[in-house]
This record gives C-alpha cells, structure tokens and sequence, in this order.
C-alpha cells in the first residue's frame, strides 16, 4: 500500500476545515454536561428525597444504553416529530431547515451529563464528611458549605476523571456521522470518494484526533495545578 | 447559660443518649470525661445539631429550640452561636490559615473583609501561629492544625466553645501546646464544654467535671471533688484505673 502524501494532506485540510463541527459536538455537550452532572451529583450526594433516586435510576438506565443507539433514536423522532412539534407551538421552522448536529449535541450532551455527574459525584464522596461539619460549625448554610468549601476540592479531585470523559467525547463525536453530520473523520474522507485513499483520509482524522486530545490533556494539567494548589501533591 | 435538657439520642437500635441534661454557667468551663461509646460526642455534636438528637431542649442565652423539631434558621441560630473544635481539626483543606478562621466571619456573619482579616491574623498570632496566614493545613503540622481550630472557633466570639477531644489525634509533646492554647482561651472567660481524656487538664483547668457512661450522666461535681472523693461507684472504678496508670508508668 502505498501512502500518497498529497491525498494525506488534502484530507487532512478538508478535516481541519470540519474541526469546528467537532468542537461544537465536544464543547456544547461538556459545557451542558458540566452543568446538569454537577447538579445531579450534589442532588444524589445531599440526598435531596426523591429527586436523589429518580437522577439514580435516570443515570443507571441512561448509561447502559450505546450512544449510537440513543443518536438514531433521536434522529428518527426528530425527523418525524419535529415538524408537529414545530406546529403545536406555533413555529414556522420546518424539520429541513434545522441543522442535524442539534440531534447529535443532544445525544451527546445526555451521554454526557451522565457520564459526568458519576466522576463529580465520586469526587464528592472522596471529600470528608467534617470538612461539611466544619462548614456548618462555624454557621455556614449547606448552600455555601457546598459553593465554599466542597466544590472547589470536588475540582481537582474529579479532572483526571473528567478528563478521561472529555477525550472519550471527543471520539465519541465521530459517531454522529452516522445520522450525517459531517466532522473531522466525515469531512476528511470527503476526498476519499474522489482519489480512493481511504487509508490517508483516516489516518488525517487520527492525527487531528491526536493533536486535539494531546491540547486537551495539557490544558487539564494546567487546570488541575491552578486547582490543586492547596493539595499537597497536585499531581497525584 | 447554656442548658440541655433530657438528650436522647439512638443509632440504630444502640441507644447512645438516654436522658442527658447539663447546665453550663456562662464562663464556666466544663469538661466531660468517660470511657469510649459513653456518649460525650454525641451529647456535643446533638449541641451544634450535627447530630439530629431524638429528642431533648437546648438553651443557649435567651435563644431555646427543641433539639428534634427545630427549623434550619434555628439550627442556624445556634450554630452562629456556638464553635466547635473537632479531634481530627476538619480545616478546609481548600483555604489557607487565615481564611480558614475569617471564613465563619466574612461568608456567615457578613464582617467587612479587613475587619475580619484583622481580627484573623489577631487570633492566629494569639495561638502562635503568625508565621503561618498563607499556609495551606496539608502544610501545617498536626499541633499547628489544631491551634488553627481552636483559633477558627475563638475567632467568632461564641457563646460556647465545643471541644471534641482536641488532643486526641496528637502526639503526647504536641497535647501539651494544644492544651496550653486552650487554657488561654478559657483564661478569656469563654465558656467552653471539653470532652477530653487529659486527666490533669480537668483537673487544672474546669470549673465542673461531668462524668458519663452509657449515655447517662452518673456524676457532676467540681474537680477537686472528682478526682479527690468520688460519689458514685463507677466514677471511682474509672478514675482509679486512669490514676493508678499514672502513677505506674515509669520508664
């Protein structure tokens, strides 16, 4: 097999040029899950009644089932339903003119938050009931023993986790070509089709993949001192 | 004053409390000794409500809820009104000395942020400690840590300061600077409730010496009446055991 190093690099550009798409399904869903995950961690780890055990089937159920499974899912009843949905509410925007990645952020995002809201709430379980004890002893409200006190050791304690989940993101987002969206490993064997090097189109994805992770893992080590710098060893 | 009345409390089927009441004067300094499972870190912990007792009244100053029905602005209420030093220290890991003690000032009890580092760095030179503001507690020795606690309680000017075996997780050259620190604060007045294995402690130091087992008060009395001529026939038990291993132990 031979490698063809102008195909290499014309896929490689045709796969920077849909870097954004793949942003957008990483970063939206994160941002999304970072929220909704640290809510229904603390929800389960307060025990807020009732509330803690519906989020704890909600997640348990939500996780066994495959993110392409969960993508189709949704595509087909977007593709089916929007449209009644869009007319119930009185909106004139039709199924076609939506853009798909909207599905593809959504599935991502729920995968996400459920994924997330388990490292965050292992690294809350990880904190020492005194330093809530503490908090309340010297007349701290639960809300800002939780925004004072807990949260910012939760930080560092979750990142190596979080970080495992956010490169999974990162590749899981391929998977949303499936419904048709076009990202990295879509956008950079577009030229496949046409020179038949399938091989240089993958390969492109994967370096771009790499960088993007290797730019991911630094940033979290960069994240995880500033965080950290109360622990003893920030890196361990 | 600080009174409590009829404490009861159960983990499970273990009934820890069974009917504890104690008045404390204020600016007296009452130390509560026993052996282990007797129940005095329940009875303190039920005071600051980190326990939810069974049942029972707590008086501090003119503010009177009942232990198992109150709201959380009552619990709150008492909870500024009190301090609590804990065996293990429970420093926020995530703040320096110094914020850890102007944290209950600042955040709960909303003191102007200088005025409450002033009165911090007051209160951590107090306890010798005024090298160490910017130090974070994994940083901080386990005597040191503890001065920080004691520092963090005395800095918010409570009513009544809780101590919970301050020196139980210290080793025995670092008991001595703990506790010296906590005679200073009692040489302020304040009114303190120490649970403490430190036998020459409550003899130096309390006004009042509380004796329970098995989660009822079986003695209280002033110390020179404890340790010297003992009533009940459990307290004598206890003591004799703790002062004769005193006296045995020469190396």
């Amino acid at each position: 097999m031979n490698f063809n190093t102008a195909h290499f690099f014309e896929s490689f550009l045709y796969g920077i040029k849909y870097f954004p798409n793949t942003l957008r399904l990483v970063f939206i869903p994160l941002a999304i899950g970072l929220i909704l995950g640290t809510v229904i961690a603390l929800a389960r780890v307060y025990k807020v009644p009732v509330l803690c055990k519906l989020l704890g089937i909600f997640v348990t159920v939500y996780q066994g089932v495959p993110i392409v499974v969960a993508l189709m899912i949704y595509n087909l009843v977007f593709m089916l339903k929007f449209n009644d949905l869009a007319g119930f509410l009185h909106i004139k925007t039709k199924a076609a003119d939506v853009d798909n990645i909207w599905v593809g952020i959504f599935a991502l995002s729920l995968t996400a938050v459920c994924s997330i809201s388990e490292a965050i709430r292992g690294a809350l379980l990880s904190i020492d009931k005194g330093q809530d004890e503490a908090g309340y002893s010297v007349g701290l409200t639960k809300v800002q023993t939780i925004r004072r006190i807990i949260i910012p050791q939760m930080i560092p304690a979750a990142i190596p986790t979080l970080i495992n989940h956010v490169v999974g993101l990162i590749k899981a987002s391929s998977v949303v070509m499936a419904i048709g969206i076009i990202e990295i490993v879509a956008g950079a064997t577009i030229p496949s089709s046409r020179t038949y090097s399938f091989f240089e189109g993958y390969v492109a994805a994967a370096v771009i993949y790499w960088a993007f992770t290797i730019m991911i893992e630094y940033l979290a080590k960069v994240l995880r001192r500033h965080t950290g710098r109360f622990r003893r060893n920030p890196y361990d | 004053m600080i009174e409590v009345k009829n404490v009861k409390k159960a983990f499970g089927k273990q009934q820890v409390l069974k009917d504890v009441s104690v008045e404390v004067e204020d600016g007296q300094v009452v130390v509560v000794l026993g052996p282990s499972g007797s129940g005095k870190t329940t009875l303190l912990r039920c005071i600051n409500f980190l326990e939810n007792a069974d049942s029972g009244q707590l008086a501090i100053g003119d503010t009177c809820v009942d232990l198992k029905k109150a709201t959380k602005k009552q619990i709150l209420e008492i909870r500024r009104k009190t301090a609590f030093v804990f065996q293990n220290y429970n420093l926020f890991a995530n703040k320096t000395a110094l914020e850890n003690v102007t944290e209950g000032l600042v955040t709960a009890r909303h003191i102007p942020r200088e005025e409450a580092i002033k009165r911090g760095k007051e209160a951590l030179d107090w306890v010798g400690l005024g090298e160490k503001y910017h130090c974070y507690p994994c940083n901080l020795s386990g005597g040191q840590q503890q001065r920080v606690g004691i520092a963090r309680a005395f800095v918010l000017n409570p009513e009544v300061i809780l101590f919970d075996e301050p020196t139980s997780a210290l080793d025995p050259e670092l008991v001595g600077e703990t506790l010296d620190i906590i005679k200073k604060v009692a040489g302020r007045g304040i009114t303190m409730i120490v649970v403490t294995h430190e036998m020459s402690f409550a003899q130096d130091v309390a006004n009042k010496v509380i004796f329970m087992d098995e989660g009822i008060v079986v003695e209280e009395a002033s110390p020179e009446e404890i340790f010297s001529n003992p009533k009940e026939e459990r307290t004598r038990q206890f003591l004799s055991r703790i002062i004769s291993l005193d006296s045995n132990y020469s190396i």
